[in-house]
Formats: C-alpha cells, sequence, structure tokens
C-alpha cells in the first residue's frame, strides 16, 4: 500500500498549482476493481462528445505498436504472422513480447535521450545509461535521482551525468547554459518552464514565479564539470549563502534557498570555512570530496518522489504524450492553473497510478497499449468533420524520430540485416544514421514534439545516394525479393506487406501491375520506383 | 637602462587633479611650452586648459571652427603653432598661445573626409596628413601650401610619423600595412607588416593601425591598435608591435590586456625605455598602463578610469594628462536628466607621473 | 546571477489564453490549405492573381540611423561623418552611402521609426513579427506571413526564401502559429540545399515517374485523414521538386562579372545579387541578412566599414530593380531590429535605440524620392509622428495590396488580425 499521507509541502505544491480537481480518484488505488487502461478508455468516452473512430485494423495497430515499443516497423515475416495469426489475444501477446524484447531498452534509450538531451550531442556513457535503465525496468523516480545527482562510483549509472555536463559545457565563445540547465529541471521532470520567471515573476503565468526559478538554481547553480575523468562528471561547490537576486521590474531585492515549485525553503546549514565536506577535495588525486551539505543530492532526494504531484503527472503526461500523440497537458512543459488539462481526472488517475506503481514505466506503457483509446484507428470517423485532437476519438498521427525512420527504412527495404553487419559493400550502420539524423533531426535544444517534415528531409530521400542505395538489388532485400515474385499480384502484396505494414487494396494492386507492365523491360528500377513513393510517403513517414 | 625594479620605484602614477568636461575628447595634448593643455573633441571644438605651475588648471574658451571631429594635435615649437584637423577634411594652423587663437592657414579639403593623423617634419618645416581617402600628403608647416601627395594605399590610411632622421616617413592603414616612405623620392621603399592589428570578420574590416610612434633614437617603430577578435561590437586584444626600423623586422609584439580591452587608443614611448598606454574597449573599460617591452606585465596599472582615449606627458617630464570616459557611459541613455537626454564626457585626470 | 536573461519573445508569448484555447482544442489545428486560413476566400482569390514580390534586407544588430538615413552632421551627437545631397534636392543623407544617395529618386525613408524593444533577443523577433497585440499566439515573421498570404508566385518556386550567411535548413520557427510549411528555406552562404541535384541513376523521366506514384499513395492516405501531415508532408516535396527544376539559380558562376563587382564580391553583396536572381526567377519573398551590426565598440569605423558594403549592395539592387521596371511590382525594405543611440559611449560605440530611427524602402505602392517623419535637431528622439513596427506592417501590406483591415488569419477558428489593430500604413509613403 502506498504511502498516502498528503504532507505539508504537497498541500502546498496542489494550493500552488490549482491543478488537482479534487477527483476521488485521488487515494482510491486499493478499491480499483478495473485496470487502469479499462478506467482510461471510459473516462475518454464519457468526454468524446462524438463518434469515436473503429478499432484500428491489425495492420495499422502493428505498426504503431512496434514503433512505439520498438522503434522501428515490423519486418514483413513479422507483420504476415500477425495478420495470419487467429488467436483473439495475439495484441496483448504482442505487446508483451515487444516491452520485454531488446529493442524496447534501445528504442526507449533514444526516445528519451532526444527528449531529455534535445540533440544537443552524444554520448556513449549517457546512452549506456539510459539502456540498461529501460533494460532493467528502472523505476522513473530511480532514473531520475541518479542524473539529478550522479554518481561516478557507479560505472553502470555515471552516464547520467551528461544531463548536466552538456549543458555546463564551454566551447569558443560559448558560455555554459546554467539557465537552460535549471529550466531543463524544470521542464523536463516536473513539467514547469520557470524560463521568463528567472528575471522577473513570469508576465502571463501568474504560478510562475521568479522565486522557482531561483529555487531550482540554487539547487544546481553550483555543479561544475570535472575535468579528470574521461566520463561526464560532475563536482560541486558548498552553497554558502542564498541565491539573491531582483525583478527587473520592482528592483526588490530578495533571497532564497534551494527551494522546488511549491516545496519548502531548503534551510542553508551554517559551516565555518574550511569545514564544509564531510571529505574534503583533494587536489593531487584530483578528488571533489564529498559535500557535507549537497544540493544536488537534496534535489535528487526531494524532486523525484510520489509527494511531488509535479513529477507524478510530468511523466504520466510525457508517457501518454509519447503513445498518444499529445499531451493531456499541451505543451508539455506548461502545467499550471492556466492551463489544464484536457482530461483533468485521467491525468490524476495516470499520475497517481504512476506513483502507485512505483513508477513502473513498462506497466504503464503496456497499459496505454491496451487501451481502446490506444488501438483506435487514426482514419477518422466520418466524413467532413475532424475531431478535435484533445478528443482521442481517432488515434493522432506522431512524429518518427530520425533513428525510427531510419530502422523502419532499413527494415522495409530488407536492408536491416547487411547494414547492421556490415556485410560487404553495405554502408556502415553510423554513417547512415548519421545521414538521417542530419536530415530528420531538429537542431540542437528544439523539442521534437510534432511531425515538421522539410524541404531538406524531402530531398535527403529523394536523392541522397545512400537512401537510393538501399533501393538496388542486393540478396534478400526488399528488391531482391520483389523481382523473384512473377505476379504483379504478389508484388503488390509483398511490396506493401514490407513497407507499410497492410496488404495492397484493389486500386493499389491494379497500379503496381500497370507501373511494372509500363516498365517491363526495367523491372528492377521500375520495382525501386514503387519502393520509393511508398517509402516517401506521408503513411510512411508518420506513426499513424 | 633603468631596471623595472628601478622604474617601479621612480614612475608610481598619482593622481593630483581631475578637470571635467561637458563634451567627449578624442586626443588631448600638453603644448611644448608646457602653459597649455588641449583636447579635441568630438564636438569639432578645440577645448584649451591653461596650465601655471601646481595651480588647479584654468579651462579657456574653445577654439571653433572645425567641423564633426577634431582628432589630431601636433605642435610645432618654435613656430608657436598647433595643427589640427577634423574629420571632414579641414587642417588647421593656430598661434596656440594666442588669448583668442585665430587660424594661421587652412586647408578646408585637405582630404576627403576624415583626417585621422598629422605629423610634423623634425625640421619642422612638413606636415605630414592622412586619412579616409586613402591618401598621404604633405603639406608646407609654415602656409598649408601641399607639396607632395602619396598614394599607393589601397585602404583607410590611420596613422603617419615622421622618422626622427627626418628622411623618412611612415603611415599604416585600416589592413595592417606600413609603409616606409622616401619623402624626397616621393616613393615607397619598404613596408612593416602589421597585419596582426588587422582582421576581416564577416563583411567588416576590423582594426587598423591606429597609432605609430618612433622611439627617441628613431631605431624603434612602435605600432598600435588591437589584434581583433571579432567586429560588430569590436572587441580584441590591446597590442603595440615594435618593430626594428633599419631591417624591418619586428622584434616584439606587447599584449597589454585581454580580449576585452580592445584598443591601445594612445600611446607615448618614454625615454626610459617603457610605454605609457590607454586602452579602451568592449566590454571591458581599459587600463593605464606603464610597461617595458619585453616583459609580460605592466610595473604600473591602473583600471580606475573609465575607457582611456589619450594620454599625454607634460613636457616637464613630471606629469601627465589621461582622457578617460565617464561612468556609466554605456547603455541608451532615455533616462533624462532634467528632462534633457544626457550626452557622455571626458574627464581629465591630472598624474604626477614621477614619485 | 549575472548571466543574461533567457527570456524569448516567442515564450513571452505563451498566454492563458492561447493555452486555454488549446486545452479547448482550437489552437493546433492549422487550416493548410495555401490560402484557406484567410477569412475570406474571395479576397484570398484575388490577391493570388498579383505577382508582387518582397525584397527584404536584414540587418542584423543594428544599423546606425546616425551613420545611414538621419544624419546629424556637427551635432554633439552625430559623430564624424558629413552628410551629402542626394538626387533629390533637400534630401541629405550620410556621406557612408554616396551610391544610394544617387539612388534616393527611388527611395522612401521614414525617420520617425520609434518601436518597443531594447534589445536584439526581443527585438529581431518583435520587429519581424510586427509586434502585434498579444494574442496568445506567436505572430509569423512578416516573410511567413506573405508566404501564407500571397503564396507562392505562379513559378512554384518556394514562396520565402532566406540567403543568408551561415548554415542551411528549413526555418520553420518564422511562421509562428500559421504552422511549419510557412517557414524560411534557408540557403547558407548563398549555396544550394543538399541532395539538390537529382543523382545520375534517377532519370528526369523515373524521377517524375516515381513523384507520380508518391502523390497517388498520399492521396489514397488523406481520405479521412486529419489534412495537416499529409499537406505538409506533400508541400515539402512539392517545393523540393520545384527547386530541384531551378538549381541553376545557385550557380553563381554564371552571374556577369560586372554585376558581381557592382554588387560587391563580400557576402552581402553576393547574397543581395542572388536575392535579385531568386526574385527574377519568381521567389515571392526573398530575405538577405547581413549580421554584424551591434557595433557597441568602434561604432564609427564599423560603420565606416559596413556601410560601404551595404550601400553597394543596396544602391545596386534599387538600380537594377528600376532597371527592369521591377519597382513596380518588387516592394524592397531594408532595416535593422532598432536604431543605435545618439550618445557615444566610452567604447566610442553606438548602443541600442529603438526610440529614434530609420528605414529605407523603395518599390511597389510606394513614393519615390520621398522622406517622412523626422527626429529632433540632435537626432536624439522623434519630432513627428511615431512609427511603430505595427504602422509599417500596415503599410507594406497595402503596399502588397492586401487590406489588413479587411484580411484575417483564422487560427484553427479564432480570426486574429494581421497587422496590429490599433495602427494604420503611412500615407505620406505610400503611393
Amino acid at each position: 500500500m502506498p504511502h498516502r499521507v498528503r504532507s505539508l509541502s504537497y498541500l502546498r505544491v496542489l494550493a500552488f498549482a490549482g491543478l488537482v480537481s479534487g477527483s476521488p480518484v485521488l487515494g482510491s488505488i486499493a478499491v480499483a476493481e478495473e485496470l487502469l487502461h479499462q478506467r482510461i478508455d471510459k473516462l475518454i468516452a464519457a468526454s468524446a462528445a462524438g463518434d469515436l473512430a473503429a478499432r484500428a485494423e491489425d495492420g495499422e495497430f502493428l505498426r504503431r505498436v512496434y514503433l512505439d515499443l520498438a522503434g522501428r516497423i515490423p519486418s514483413v515475416a513479422e507483420a504476415r504472422a500477425f495478420l495470419d495469426d487467429m488467436s483473439a489475444d495475439k495484441r496483448t501477446t504482442t505487446i508483451d513480447r515487444l516491452l520485454a524484447s531488446e529493442e524496447y531498452s534501445t528504442h526507449m534509450a533514444e526516445a528519451f535521450d532526444v527528449m531529455l538531451m534535445e540533440r544537443r550531442g552524444e554520448h556513449d556513457e549517457w546512452m549506456k545509461f539510459l539502456q540498461t535503465s529501460f533494460a532493467g525496468n528502472k523505476p522513473w523516480d530511480q532514473l531520475v535521482r541518479e542524473i539529478l545527482a550522479p554518481d561516478a562510483e557507479n560505472e553502470a549509472a555515471r552516464g547520467a551525468a551528461f544531463f548536466y555536463t552538456k549543458r555546463l559545457e564551454r566551447y569558443g565563445q560559448q558560455d555554459d547554459d546554467m539557465p537552460g540547465l535549471v529550466r531543463d529541471v524544470g521542464r523536463l521532470f516536473l513539467g514547469v518552464d520557470v524560463q521568463c520567471a528567472q528575471c522577473h515573476d513570469h508576465l502571463f503565468i501568474d504560478d510562475y514565479k521568479q522565486e522557482h526559478y531561483q529555487g531550482l538554481y540554487a539547487f544546481v547553480g553550483n555543479a561544475t564539470i570535472r575535468t579528470d575523468q574521461p566520463f561526464p562528471a560532475i563536482a560541486e561547490k558548498p552553497l554558502m549563502k542564498e541565491v539573491e537576486f531582483t525583478s527587473v521590474f520592482v528592483q526588490v531585492p530578495k533571497s532564497t534557498g534551494p527551494r522546488l515549485p511549491g516545496g519548502e525553503e531548503i534551510e542553508l546549514p551554517l559551516f565555518k570555512a574550511g569545514e564544509e565536506y564531510e571529505v574534503p577535495p583533494d587536489r593531487k588525486t584530483n578528488s571533489p570530496g564529498v559535500l557535507k551539505f549537497s544540493t544536488l543530492k537534496i534535489l535528487a532526494e526531494q524532486l523525484p518522489r510520489a509527494e511531488n504531484e509535479f513529477f507524478n503527472r510530468n511523466i504520466a503526461n510525457r508517457l501518454w504524450w509519447l503513445m498518444m500523440g499529445r499531451g493531456l497537458v499541451d505543451p508539455l512543459d506548461m502545467q499550471h492553473s492556466g492551463n489544464p488539462p484536457s482530461h483533468p481526472e485521467l491525468l490524476d488517475l495516470l499520475a497517481n497510478q504512476m506513483a502507485a506503481h512505483k513508477f513502473d514505466i513498462k506497466w504503464f506503457l503496456r497499459e496505454l497499449a491496451l487501451t481502446e483509446t490506444y488501438q483506435r484507428s487514426g482514419r477518422l470517423p466520418a466524413e467532413g468533420t475532424v475531431p478535435p485532437a484533445t478528443s482521442y476519438r481517432a488515434a493522432l498521427e506522431k512524429r518518427m524520430s530520425a533513428e525510427q525512420l531510419l530502422r523502419s527504412v532499413l527494415e522495409a527495404t530488407g536492408e536491416s540485416t547487411r547494414v547492421r553487419e556490415e556485410k560487404e559493400g553495405a554502408p556502415k550502420f553510423k554513417d547512415v544514421a548519421d545521414r538521417f539524423n542530419k536530415a530528420l533531426a531538429n537542431p540542437p535544444k528544439e523539442p521534437e514534439l510534432e511531425f515538421a517534415p522539410s524541404v531538406k528531409g524531402a530531398l535527403f530521400l529523394s536523392n541522397d545516394t545512400l537512401v537510393l542505395s538501399l533501393l538496388e538489388r542486393h540478396e534478400g532485400n526488399l528488391v531482391d525479393r520483389l523481382i523473384k515474385l512473377d505476379e504483379a499480384d504478389a508484388v503488390a502484396v509483398e511490396l506493401y506487406l514490407s513497407v507499410l505494414t497492410r496488404r495492397p487494396n484493389d486500386e493499389e494492386r491494379a497500379d503496381v501491375r500497370e507501373y511494372l507492365d509500363q516498365n517491363g523491360d526495367r523491372r528492377e528500377a521500375a520495382l525501386g520506383h514503387l519502393a520509393w513513393a511508398l517509402l516517401a510517403s506521408t503513411e510512411f513517414c508518420v506513426n499513424h | 637602462m633603468a631596471t623595472t625594479e628601478e622604474l617601479k620605484a621612480r614612475f608610481a602614477p598619482n593622481e593630483v587633479q581631475q578637470l571635467t568636461t561637458s563634451r567627449q575628447l578624442h586626443t588631448l595634448r600638453f603644448s611644448p611650452c608646457g602653459k597649455y593643455l588641449f583636447g579635441g573633441g568630438y564636438d569639432a571644438a578645440i577645448h584649451r586648459w591653461a596650465v601655471e605651475g601646481d595651480e588647479p588648471f584654468k579651462e579657456l574658451p574653445p577654439i571653433e571652427g572645425h567641423s564633426g571631429w577634431v582628432q589630431p594635435l601636433v605642435f610645432a615649437h618654435e613656430a608657436g603653432l598647433l595643427f589640427t584637423a577634423d574629420s571632414w577634411g579641414r587642417i588647421s594652423a593656430w598661434n596656440y598661445a594666442d588669448e583668442a587663437p585665430e587660424a594661421v592657414w587652412t586647408v578646408a579639403d585637405s582630404h576627403d573626409g576624415w583626417v585621422r593623423c598629422l605629423s610634423l617634419s623634425p625640421d619642422g618645416r612638413q606636415l605630414a596628413s592622412c586619412g579616409s581617402d586613402r591618401m598621404v600628403r604633405i603639406w608646407s608647416a609654415a602656409d598649408g601650401t601641399k607639396q607632395t601627395e602619396l598614394s599607393e594605399h589601397a585602404d583607410d590610411v590611420y596613422a603617419v610619423a615622421y622618422h626622427p632622421g627626418g628622411e623618412f616617413l611612415v603611415s599604416g592603414d585600416l589592413k595592417g600595412v606600413v609603409k616606409k616612405w622616401e619623402i624626397a623620392a616621393g616613393k615607397s621603399v619598404g613596408e612593416f607588416d602589421a597585419s596582426a592589428l588587422y582582421k576581416h570578420d564577416r563583411i567588416q574590416d576590423v582594426g587598423g593601425v591606429w597609432r605609430l610612434e618612433f622611439s627617441r633614437d628613431g631605431k624603434t617603430l612602435a605600432c598600435a591598435g588591437t589584434a581583433p577578435f571579432g567586429g560588430g561590437t569590436v572587441q580584441g586584444v590591446p597590442s603595440i608591435m615594435l618593430f626594428d626600423f633599419d631591417s624591418g623586422q619586428l622584434e616584439h609584439t606587447m599584449k597589454l590586456g585581454a580580449v576585452k580591452d580592445c584598443y591601445v587608443h594612445d600611446l607615448h614611448l618614454h625615454a626610459d625605455g617603457f610605454v605609457i598606454a590607454v586602452t579602451s574597449g568592449t566590454p571591458g573599460s581599459g587600463q593605464l598602463l606603464l610597461q617595458v617591452p619585453g616583459e609580460d606585465a605592466p610595473f604600473f596599472s591602473s583600471t580606475k578610469m573609465s575607457n582611456c582615449h589619450s594620454i599625454s606627458l607634460h613636457p616637464d617630464g613630471k606629469r601627465m594628462a589621461v582622457s578617460a570616459t565617464n561612468r556609466g557611459s554605456n547603455g541608451n541613455g532615455r533616462q533624462l536628466k532634467d528632462g534633457e537626454y544626457a550626452g557622455n564626457n571626458s574627464p581629465i585626470h591630472i598624474f604626477e607621473l614621477v614619485s | 546571477m549575472s548571466r543574461s536573461p533567457l527570456c524569448k519573445p516567442w515564450e513571452h508569448t505563451l498566454t492563458r489564453r492561447q493555452l486555454l484555447g488549446a486545452a479547448a482544442g482550437t489552437a493546433g489545428t492549422i487550416g493548410l490549405g495555401g490560402l484557406g486560413g484567410l477569412v475570406q476566400p474571395a479576397v484570398a482569390e484575388e490577391m493570388k492573381q498579383k505577382e508582387k514580390q518582397v525584397l527584404f534586407m536584414w540587418i542584423d544588430g543594428g544599423m546606425s540611423q546616425l551613420e545611414s538615413w538621419d544624419p546629424k552632421p556637427n551635432t554633439q551627437f552625430g559623430g564624424p561623418f558629413r552628410a551629402i545631397p542626394t538626387s533629390v534636392p533637400g534630401v541629405h543623407i550620410s556621406e557612408l552611402l554616396p551610391r544610394s544617395a544617387k539612388q534616393m529618386h527611388h527611395l522612401a525613408i521614414v525617420r520617425s521609426m520609434c518601436t518597443q524593444d531594447n534589445s536584439h533577443s526581443a527585438g529581431v523577433g518583435r520587429i519581424q513579427r510586427g509586434d502585434p497585440k498579444n494574442r496568445g499566439v506567436t505572430y509569423p515573421y512578416f516573410g511567413s506571413a506573405v508566404a501564407k498570404l500571397m503564396g507562392p508566385c505562379e513559378r512554384k518556386l518556394p514562396p520565402y526564401v532566406w540567403v543568408k550567411p551561415g548554415s542551411s535548413g528549413f526555418i520553420h520557427q518564422d511562421a509562428g502559429f500559421l504552422g511549419p510549411k510557412y517557414g524560411a528555406l534557408a540557403f547558407g552562404d548563398g549555396k544550394p540545399p543538399e541532395n539538390l541535384l537529382r543523382p545520375d541513376t534517377v532519370s528526369e523521366a523515373d524521377d517524375a515517374a516515381r513523384q507520380k506514384l508518391r502523390e497517388a499513395a498520399n492521396r489514397r492516405y488523406g481520405e479521412l485523414r486529419r489534412p495537416l501531415a499529409n499537406d505538409a508532408n506533400s508541400y515539402v516535396y512539392d517545393m523540393a521538386q520545384t527547386l530541384m527544376r531551378r538549381s541553376d539559380l545557385f550557380d553563381t558562376s554564371q552571374y556577369d562579372p560586372r554585376d558581381v563587382q557592382r554588387y560587391g564580391t563580400h557576402d552581402l553583396g553576393r547574397h543581395t545579387l542572388q536575392g535579385l536572381k531568386m526574385l527574377e526567377a519568381g521567389v515571392r519573398f526573398v530575405k538577405v541578412n547581413s549580421y554584424g551590426w551591434d557595433t557597441h565598440g568602434d561604432n564609427f569605423n564599423g560603420h565606416l566599414s559596413l556601410m560601404d558594403k551595404f550601400d553597394q549592395a543596396f544602391s545596386a539592387v534599387v538600380e537594377d530593380l528600376a532597371d527592369r521596371g521591377m519597382l513596380d511590382h518588387v516592394l524592397v525594405i531594408a532595416m535593422s531590429e532598432f536604431g543605435r543611440t545618439p550618445r557615444i559611449n566610452g567604447h566610442v560605440g553606438r548602443d541600442h535605440w529603438p526610440e529614434a530611427w530609420s528605414i529605407a524602402m523603395a518599390g511597389t505602392g510606394l513614393k519615390r524620392g520621398v522622406v517622412a517623419g523626422a527626429t529632433n535637431d540632435k537626432g536624439t528622439f522623434v519630432d513627428t509622428d511615431e512609427y511603430d513596427i505595427g504602422h509599417m506592417f500596415h503599410t507594406w501590406f497595402r503596399c502588397l495590396d492586401i487590406d489588413a483591415f479587411k484580411v484575417e488569419y483564422d487560427n484553427g477558428g479564432q480570426p486574429l488580425p494581421i497587422a496590429h489593430d490599433d495602427m494604420q500604413p503611412i500615407t505620406a509613403v505610400l503611393a
């Protein structure tokens, strides 16, 4: 039974946020008889105010769940097996199989890298940290704790420091991005963007006070990069006094110690100069020492915990966004009383359940994947009306990351094995990945939240020689398989199953036949064109 | 040569007086008679102060007649003349010791635009000028008649200086080209490479040879400016490049601060072998330095003054004037003073140089 | 803390109203038809017929009005430079613009700009977005606005192209709430985008064939789908195709060497000449960018060098547009995010001054050879009616035959004015 007593500071959080609806779902875990995914569907249906889209067809579902849980589209064999499978529970078993796969942890590591680092840069130790975390289904609170107070002694988790070090890096004339770090701690772990409250209370959002920025700053402001280690690592200087600040508007000097938004200010202990350390730093060994009062450790204790409603809601909202294509609070980092969630009761439920289940990400994603909401078709329920995105009446189209696109292109073209195993004549996986990233990822610090196609991306998929080389015939790849099929109809089926995870309709079969007939003397090229057209199509380029 | 320790003991500037101005000055110079201090202003005026013993300097009415900015101030001691030039192309010679000095001669359009520098030949007969029209011209100091025109520079010419021997003239431009002219032949006979004082950044030409000074023996040529870092808000390391005049070899480059300190605005090569320089830059506010060439650090420096632009040694060798900028000169100045939009000004600091 | 403030204008614009709107499902669903977002379709159709174009020269960092269009020679803040006469009797501009002075009879100068933002971070965005009253949304940059309101020209080149130093890319942020497809297609250093050229392995006919297949696939996918993603994806491919057909635009080796010399061999000259070629090819809105004008230090030598390059490029393009008769349908605008302080700081620089500055324009819809507005004798403040950037947006829209009082944006059902609704066009410069 989880701890449900609200602490004083928790009440403060609620008062600050004005967010909690006072719904009876709070604290009702023990009596819940329905499973979470059923309760989600009820709440969505209750406020749908219109027709719901049909259940997604098997192919549509399979493509989506592979992209969301394995980071790629299914192979043609996987697609065929699933479509031909007559068992009633095949969706649930597929979800469970994918959640248990290695690809799940790779995909989640990539997705959270994009979310938490926002394309600032790469580091093997950081990816190792994420990968092992998701492979072991590390609870979210623990994962965040390891990021907020990185432990250089813990080899498996020390890469977590990259979250800090990359933002504190200086290069050329570029100063470190401490304000960005403070902001990102709030945005990414609490769903609040206190940036504009750095210099004055937020102009438009009453909830965001300058104290919130400065209070967060007091936690992380003394972090510095350790240069004595080959891996990302940070040191921390003692916080000797409160952070002083003045609003640029009212010019009244104020100060604050470390303080979470809505939380209590933490009193600073007084140490005599020279007595701040439990273990003093040692220049000879480059040891940064151990502080008696480490604000990073306190941050790591206080921020990621069930009593912090912002923390719970943020991760529930972000995982919901990841699966459903839109946050219940949107934008994701704008949780405040003026921006209520589209489904307040649902967000409360999700946040509480997440905390009650000890921040078990896999369990949570599984529940979401099992919902009818998730398994609905993206095809609109009726002609002429476009249901609001907030209604979840039809599945929303999601952006495919550069990583998802890369893996899916390799899968669709049947080149995955050849490239991944770097067979002779095959391009190196890293090179292909770099090219996809360059053409399709956002620039640094721009969150990748929605589908935003670009001319650059279109030119890349149209003309990049490496992309086009995947559509040339190599043993066992898509074009090779297609060439070996005599019947145009069989070609169409293999092509559509391979690229779009569905069988073609009559019109599509006819088009394939016609194009092949027109190009009877140059079959390989014609098959390449047919495959390219599907790869460049919207149906392939978005996760729908 | 005195050691640095000895220099340090002898030269320890001590501020004794401060003069206020209502306008900004470009250049500050004591007259060779020691009785006057002149300042060329951004207000087209030549500001004047009377100097009498240890008395407070007494401001005299300014000399009017120029336009734009008055930048160079050069004296002919024996002739009792002050030569001045402005950014609109005018050069004038004044009987500076008169109560109300009048122009002895004027060339209204000596250059097309900004006259950056003047230099008087050692014999006092010729005045050299240079400007933004890329020209170096030589005038009769007595009546302003043009004598020679030297037109080989491809860029704005910032500085010009006669060699103490009188046979050569040097001129330095925006791109760091310093030309050595044989005056009698009217042609350049060599170049010094001060291109370290220049950088092309984006579409901007940054830096240039801002000052040229010879040591008294004529063996060393100092080229001052900045080693630019970038344009826009210009930044760079204040630098003085010291060349052996005969060989043209660079002997040493003095780095007088950080990137934020930017330009050496003015300098004086002291007879005792050290350099007095003032710097001013963004976002720093420069300093006053006394430094021996070849040494890494100044033996005296002061950051008490903000953005110093000129320095002049009194002929008695004991006093020194430095023009600086009022504090808080940055920013938009939107806060009006008595309903007026306030400009900046150049406080003048008078130092006892010798302890 | 001494760190620079992080506030960015577009983040300040997220207001409760938008967020409430978003929560209710209104914001974010943006009509993506070329002109479908306009309230009055009839007006939209009418505008679509016009082939008016824009050349927008953005002088990033802040050109000094005193060293350019509004000199105050021989005054306290006037600086070292002279004023010179122009081809319009009685009108004087800085001596740093000798070539432009000869084109003054084509120009319309506004000397009474008085805008709100004193920092680059706020100014660059707010000025280019027209600083409309806060409606809780991020407004589009002028280029994105024109791309939305007028669409591509008939030749179907991208409507909003940005020739700039540095990197290339698709700058979707410019579009604000209009949605990413109205962003700027940026050509870094005027170079063609990567992968512009069709590889030899794909013939022109093959390319056409495969694109046709792709279009058919998208058509089928689009049935009973939300239009947003499919429209956007189809759109970027259309644009990529058009660009591929006009790869000659990037072949600067074909330019007349005399033009290259006249415009200047520096970035700004080359990019401006390329901008002219883009206009000739049929790009609706060309933005040419120069960076590095923030002369807090060494302002006068800085302007001496910078203005020379600007003068060269600007005068050449105005002259060429006039010679080709293109000023009749091309609007030329040269401006910064603000002017520079009258007072000269200790670094011999000028700081930021939105209170009184100038914009230079030429071309369609404008009077020729006029100066509107004036600053006081010292150049410190505006002495006549003050014009904010909203007035300029009204003026420019009028020049482009867009009635800013009739045409509105439709942001998912929320009607939004295209220019500040308390401001009007500046009649003094309108033809």
